[in-house]
């Protein structure tokens, strides 16, 4: 009879060495191998994910320029964060932002979807793939493409809303309009993503629900918001909790679009970590901020997925 | 044998003597030197480094073993890639061209080679006002390169067709009643100021003209204290508020073309617009701009300032700092290498032994024949001290430009804008 390997018992005759192959040691050393195999990404993410956030944690207790000695300033950083209205001015940005494009974004997502997924509909694999393309185009390039077509003086923008008789729209030199113009980058950007995920979503339903709708004389209207949509929901919340997120990490496409600007309207939260890190060379305040905005980020998730999933009890 | 050794010897001596007596600084004596041999990696952006280069062929005859590649990237990636490497401890290039604006951030972090005792000869034969970011304690980190004197860049076009004439204008207030007169008889409006995009630089070119700043020579903020700057936000407001001035941003399409078109009048401006003027702003203008100095705040007052500018570092990793400073040296601190950068490029020289050539005298074509080049060697030299570059400048510029802008747009008045904006740089940087 064999004994299965995990389980062999180490042989007296070792003496001393198997004192400590019976204790958790030992348990690592008989599965050595595999945890060998598997050790890469414990690496890595101990390097490149654990590291940085305990380090900054440490940091945001410091001042520091990056260079040099730290000196430990106890809660400093964050005290002076609460009072400091150009950071709450970006997180507040993130949040307009947020009700700007994403429930228009969303919407158009699963309206999207919902036609990919119809059998009515020749080529879907083209379709679905245009409507990914602009996911997989560069940020940069796109960022500068939307700043040449939004151009408030020679952009195509305006020149075609002239020929309609529409007068020059402040693109980008306008508080509010800027705002919408990065909404506009991020729903183009963005958009086949979501679609994606709600294709996905449409999936899973059952094509006999929609057909027991049919039967019963719903409309196509009818189905979307009475079968589809709810059917949808949690597809839907994961997509906008995605969103909550991604907005809140918003960095490339401002970043190139409108520079944060006009009067700091679309800066984000992490174009101010970025500038108070490598402008003005604030590194422990820079990590404060990065904790304080991480947790905003966990609470309102947190109450996204309350708020729509509380009528489901 | 003998004989051929004695006179390459003799020869020799004599040209190094002859090198000797007209040298003007000690990179005017360098004399070839074939043993040392390194690879140089320099960071600069695309302008700057073609004026650099326009010295390469030459340095390359004195110093044929060093090998140079340049590496152009826009400058504020270039800082964002210079502050990596610090942190890294590595990474960094041999030697960087830094604005003068950014510079002292990179002095007080203690990443720069400390070039005192190779600079001193050099201190009284560059602009004086270019060491101010490059010293720290008595020691020296930076060799300046080009410096921006400013002066008004007019159209002569447009003045003519006013009626306007440019010598006339002493004072800006005088600048003022010419820009009404201007826009009445043309039209257009006297310069170019964006509103909502504004980046503050013609506030501080107006600044550095009378000797304010963002902070006094203690460090402690001025710009809620001095009355000259609320004077300056305020004049600046005028040219919104009355049409005198066309809101595009700088640096775009739109900013361009308006020169070229024109679109403009006037502009207050460093010597380096020439650079872009005849580059790719408006090439084919030449002739229709013409420069004269900047109108004083107060008759008989400064009317010289500063726009920008670099200076060459070496960075405390390198390991070929003798060959990075044969570089440095041979092309800041010699006169017919820096003579050669201006020739081809309009970045103007911060060394003055410069100034004497006969190239400085010659009426410059583009300009419609006007001496610009002798004008702006002579406001280079009574540009005055000014708190305006500093290791803060970055936030400070941002967060008066922030407040610029909502005081060009109506939102709030400049003596509001200026106490926000003092607030601001006090309460982050713990300046009083």
């Amino acid at each position: 009879m064999r004994q299965p390997p995990h389980t062999t018992s180490v042989p007296a005759t070792l003496g001393v060495a198997g004192t400590w192959r019976r204790g958790p040691l030992g348990t690592i050393w008989r599965h050595r191998w595999p945890l060998l195999f598997v050790s890469p990404f414990f690496i890595l993410f101990a390097v490149f994910a654990l590291y940085p956030i305990f380090f900054s944690l440490y940091l945001s207790f410091h001042e520091w320029r990056g260079v040099g000695v730290m000196r430990p300033v106890g809660f400093a950083n964050y005290t002076r964060l609460f009072g400091d209205r150009i950071f709450w001015g970006s997180m507040l940005n993130a949040v307009l932002l947020f009700f700007i494009y994403v429930p228009l974004m969303t919407f158009l997502a699963v309206v999207i979807a919902t036609v990919l997924h119809g059998s009515f509909l020749k080529l879907q694999g083209m379709w679905r793939a245009i409507i990914f393309m602009p996911h997989l185009t560069s940020m940069v390039a796109a960022g500068f493409t939307f700043r040449l077509i939004l151009d408030t003086h020679s952009g195509f923008a305006n020149q075609a809303l002239a020929a309609l008789g529409i007068s020059p729209v402040p693109w980008l030199d306008d508080m509010w309009w800027a705002r919408i113009s990065v909404g506009l980058l991020m729903i183009w950007a963005w958009l086949g993503y979501n679609t994606i995920i709600m294709l996905a979503g449409l999936q899973t339903i059952p094509i006999e629900v929609n057909e027991a709708a049919s039967v019963d004389g719903a409309n196509r209207v009818q189905v979307f918001f009475r079968i589809t949509v709810p059917l949808l929901k949690p597809v839907i919340l994961f997509a906008v909790t995605l969103s909550i997120i991604g907005t809140f990490q918003l960095f490339t496409e401002p970043y190139i679009l409108t520079g944060g600007g006009p009067i700091r309207a679309t800066e984000t939260p992490v174009m101010q970590i970025f500038s108070s890190t490598f402008a003005n060379l604030r590194f422990g305040y820079a990590a404060a901020m990065s904790y304080v905005y991480f947790i905003t980020i966990i609470v309102l998730a947190i109450v996204q997925f309350k708020l729509v999933t509380r009528g489901d009890r | 044998m003998t004989s051929i050794a004695a006179r390459l010897l003799l020869t020799s001596l004599l040209l190094v003597f002859g090198a000797l007596s007209l040298a003007q600084t000690p990179a005017d004596a360098l004399v070839p030197n074939p043993d040392l041999h390194a690879s140089l990696e320099i960071w600069s952006w695309e302008g700057a480094t073609g004026a650099l280069q326009a010295a390469d062929a030459e340095f390359a005859e004195y110093y044929p073993n060093i090998q140079i590649t340049y590496v152009n990237r826009p400058t504020g990636d270039n800082y964002q890639q210079i502050q990596l490497g610090a942190v890294a401890g590595g990474g960094l290039p041999d030697v960087a061209n830094i604005e003068n604006s950014h510079l002292r951030q990179f002095v007080e972090l203690g990443i720069l080679y400390d070039m005192t005792e190779r600079l001193e000869p050099y201190v009284p034969l560059m602009n004086a006002f270019k060491w101010r970011e490059a010293e720290m304690d008595g020691r020296y980190y930076a060799m300046p390169n080009d410096s921006g004197p400013v002066a008004l860049f007019y159209r002569r076009d447009v003045f003519e067709q006013a009626g306007v004439d440019p010598e006339s204008i002493q004072t800006w207030a005088d600048y003022y009643e010419a820009a009404l007169t201007i826009k009445a008889e043309t039209g257009l409006p006297m310069w170019q100021q964006a509103t909502a995009r504004n980046n503050a630089r013609l506030f501080e070119i107006l600044m550095w003209q009378r000797g304010a700043g963002y902070i006094d020579a203690d460090g402690n903020v001025i710009l809620d204290r001095d009355e000259r700057i609320l004077e300056i936000l305020e004049f600046m407001g005028r040219f919104w508020q009355e049409g005198l001035a066309v809101d595009a941003e700088e640096w775009t399409d739109s900013w361009y073309r308006n020169f070229d078109e024109p679109a403009v009048a006037s502009h207050p401006g460093a010597v380096w617009m020439g650079t872009f003027f005849k580059a790719w702003i408006a090439p084919d203008s030449a002739g229709q701009w013409g420069v004269v100095r900047l109108p004083a705040w107060e008759p008989g007052g400064s009317q010289a300032s500063n726009d920008g500018g670099s200076s060459l570092v070496i960075f405390e990793q390198s390991t070929q700092k003798e060959a990075a400073w044969a570089y440095v040296e041979f092309h800041l601190g010699r006169t017919a290498s820096q003579l050669d950068m201006f020739i081809a490029s309009d970045i103007f020289p911060s060394l003055e032994t410069v100034y004497a050539d006969p190239y400085f005298a010659e009426p410059d074509p583009y300009y419609g024949g006007d001496m610009v080049r002798e004008l702006f060697t002579q406001i280079v030299q009574e540009i005055p001290e000014a708190g305006i570059y500093n290791v803060d400048y970055q936030e400070m510029n941002g967060l008066m430009a922030e407040q610029i802008q909502r005081f060009a747009i109506g939102q709030i008045s400049a003596s509001e804008a200026l106490a926000a904006a003092a607030r601001e740089i006090r309460s982050r940087t713990g300046r009083r």
